[in-house]
């Protein structure tokens, strides 16, 4: 395990001291706090602030627009960045799995994106200590599917990430899966057959609206989020690890 | 050590190493010679584990580079052509971490890195960040890098490419210690200066295929080249040194210049076989007077090019 714990130590220091990572943590919390003020200003929020979470986490710009396109450009970096630095090769060449290099790297970014979070959970904290009631059971539903989502599109960012060093292509093509497993499933919803059936199955912002935001814990959605983010990081060691198969 | 068994690589249907055959022993030191485009990188790096052969096997301290890769990459030093550290790590944070990849404890890594930075002269620049590095430090530290984990087998891709003459000097001083220590080292370059001061044997690429393979002596004999010496007598009797070498030692050599004056003449004689000392000193004995003796051998560079010149008109 010593290597994956030298390589997950280097990546978080590496994201420790990127000043485009601080530029995109500062970004996030500053349109965060802009949407926060937004939805309290509301009037339906200002009469009932249990719909709080689900206006944050289920169907507002949060989800729609920083969910899917922050993640791409913190995983840009894991493997397209490398990869067009040059130090790629004495990464792949060194004695660690390939498993262990894309573990390393996405708990890493996931460890990272866990400040972000951090900072809109102290958005309630703050709400809160001015003596507003919250509903916390939602909130940490609500964060929680957030959490989860934002895990899997990290996933899909680090897949687009490992196809070579294009930046544009690494970030674009992540933020692009990430838009589709959020589109895809709202536009064929209603369809009949088997399209509708699976889309409503894979349903993400409804899952995120209507079950973590509610404060519901229902283990579909759980294991549909955690089983997708596995099957993206599956792809990316298959990516990855078919450099050395492929004659 | 280091093995490679009729290694193929291709790139659709570009083929940049074709049956390609050799191995390193321990202590050992092979050049690997070829222009720009030879396939010496892609054997690198077929080595490295960066990438697989398309056919043929490699393995590396007997671990099969295909079935074994980690095992083999575990006994591998490998610095690529291009060695490249993350700009903003510092020459002693990249060593620990790469140290910490390479499962070196954290003592074990404070030690090498230690003794390390002391062999390569890095001491100074441990907390310099690797992106404010000259190229020659950048090399050391990839040499560095390459030495961590003390691996029996070191892969060098051009590791002479932007240092300066001083820098090379050191960098070659460097191998051949290492050499000593029972590393079995395969490096590359296409300046086939850098090749010849150092390596034990040279395996000269052409288009991915070897061209010549052996000790410098063998490759001269390939390319058809002897050794020559230029011996200068003193006037008189050199015409009859020359012919009283030719009866009793019966050397297989031959006069291909005659240069002289008044006070002395120059020959210069050319053989496959001929003990040069062992004539001169005989010539010496019977009272000849010697006044300088120089063998002359031809370059790399007229080996390189006679053998690929060979090798086209073979074709």
């Amino acid at each position: 395990m010593r290597p994956f714990f030298a390589l997950l130590r280097r990546e978080l220091l590496s994201m420790v001291i990127s000043p485009f990572l601080w530029g995109l943590l500062a970004a996030w919390f500053a349109l965060n706090g802009l949407f926060f003020l937004f939805i309290l200003d509301s009037p339906m929020i200002q009469n009932d602030l249990s719909l709080l979470p689900s206006f944050l986490f289920g169907s507002g710009l949060l989800v729609w627009l920083l969910l899917p396109s922050f993640p791409p450009l913190l995983t840009l970096r894991l493997f397209a960045e490398e990869h067009r630095l040059g130090t790629l090769e004495p990464l792949l060449t060194a004695p660690i799995r390939d498993i262990q290099v894309i573990l390393a790297k996405y708990v890493a970014v996931c460890l990272f994106f866990l400040v972000f979070w951090g900072g809109v959970f102290a958005l309630f904290l703050f709400l809160a200590s001015a003596g507003a009631p919250m509903p916390w059971g939602a909130i940490a539903g609500g964060l929680l599917g957030a959490l989860l989502t934002s895990f899997l599109f990290l996933a899909t960012g680090m897949f687009a990430s490992a196809w070579g060093g294009n930046l544009v292509l690494a970030a674009g093509g992540g933020a692009a899966m990430n838009y589709a497993l959020l589109f895809l499933p709202e536009l064929l919803q209603g369809s009949p057959g088997l399209a509708g059936e699976i889309a409503r199955s894979i349903h993400l912002t409804q899952f995120l609206d209507t079950t973590f935001s509610a404060g519901v814990l229902d283990t579909y959605p759980l294991v549909y989020l955690l089983a997708t983010t596995v099957f993206f990081l599956y792809l990316t060691w298959v990516r990855l690890a078919s450099r050395r198969w492929l004659p | 050590m280091i093995q490679a068994k009729q290694l193929y690589k291709s790139y659709g249907s570009l083929r940049a190493v074709v049956d390609l055959s050799f191995s390193v022993a321990p202590g050992e030191i092979l050049g690997f010679l070829g222009p720009n485009g030879a396939g010496k990188s892609t054997t690198l790096r077929i080595l490295s584990g960066f990438m697989p052969p398309s056919g043929g096997h490699a393995a590396i301290d007997q671990h099969d580079l295909v079935d074994d890769s980690l095992s083999a990459r575990r006994s591998t030093g490998y610095l690529p052509e291009r060695f490249v550290a993350p700009p903003e790590l510092r020459v002693a944070e990249y060593l620990a971490y790469r140290a910490g990849l390479k499962g070196l404890s954290r003592m074990q890594s404070k030690r090498a890195i230690a003794s390390l930075s002391t062999r390569l002269g890095l001491t100074p620049r441990l907390k310099q960040s690797f992106g404010h590095l000259s190229k020659g430090f950048r090399q050391r530290v990839g040499l560095a890098d390459a030495l961590l984990a003390d691996p029996p087998a070191l892969l060098l891709d051009e590791p002479f490419a932007g240092l300066d003459p001083l820098q090379r000097q050191d960098f070659r001083n460097m191998l051949q210690e290492l050499a000593l220590d029972g590393k079995a080292i395969l490096f590359s370059s296409h300046v086939l200066a850098e090749v010849e001061p150092i390596a034990d044997r040279i395996l000269v690429l052409h288009k991915g295929q070897t061209l010549a393979e052996g000790t410098l002596p063998e490759l001269h004999a390939l390319a058809g080249h002897g050794q020559s010496m230029r011996i200068t007598f003193a006037v008189p009797s050199p015409e009859a040194a020359l012919e009283w070498a030719r009866s009793p030692l019966s050397p297989d050599f031959s006069l291909i210049a005659k240069e002289g004056n008044a006070d002395s003449l120059r020959f210069t004689l050319e053989s496959n076989s001929a003990d040069w000392s062992d004539l001169v000193t005989w010539w010496v004995m019977q009272g000849f007077a010697v006044e300088s003796a120089a063998i002359e051998s031809y370059s790399l560079e007229d080996v390189f090019s006679d053998l690929i010149r060979n090798r086209e008109a073979t074709a």
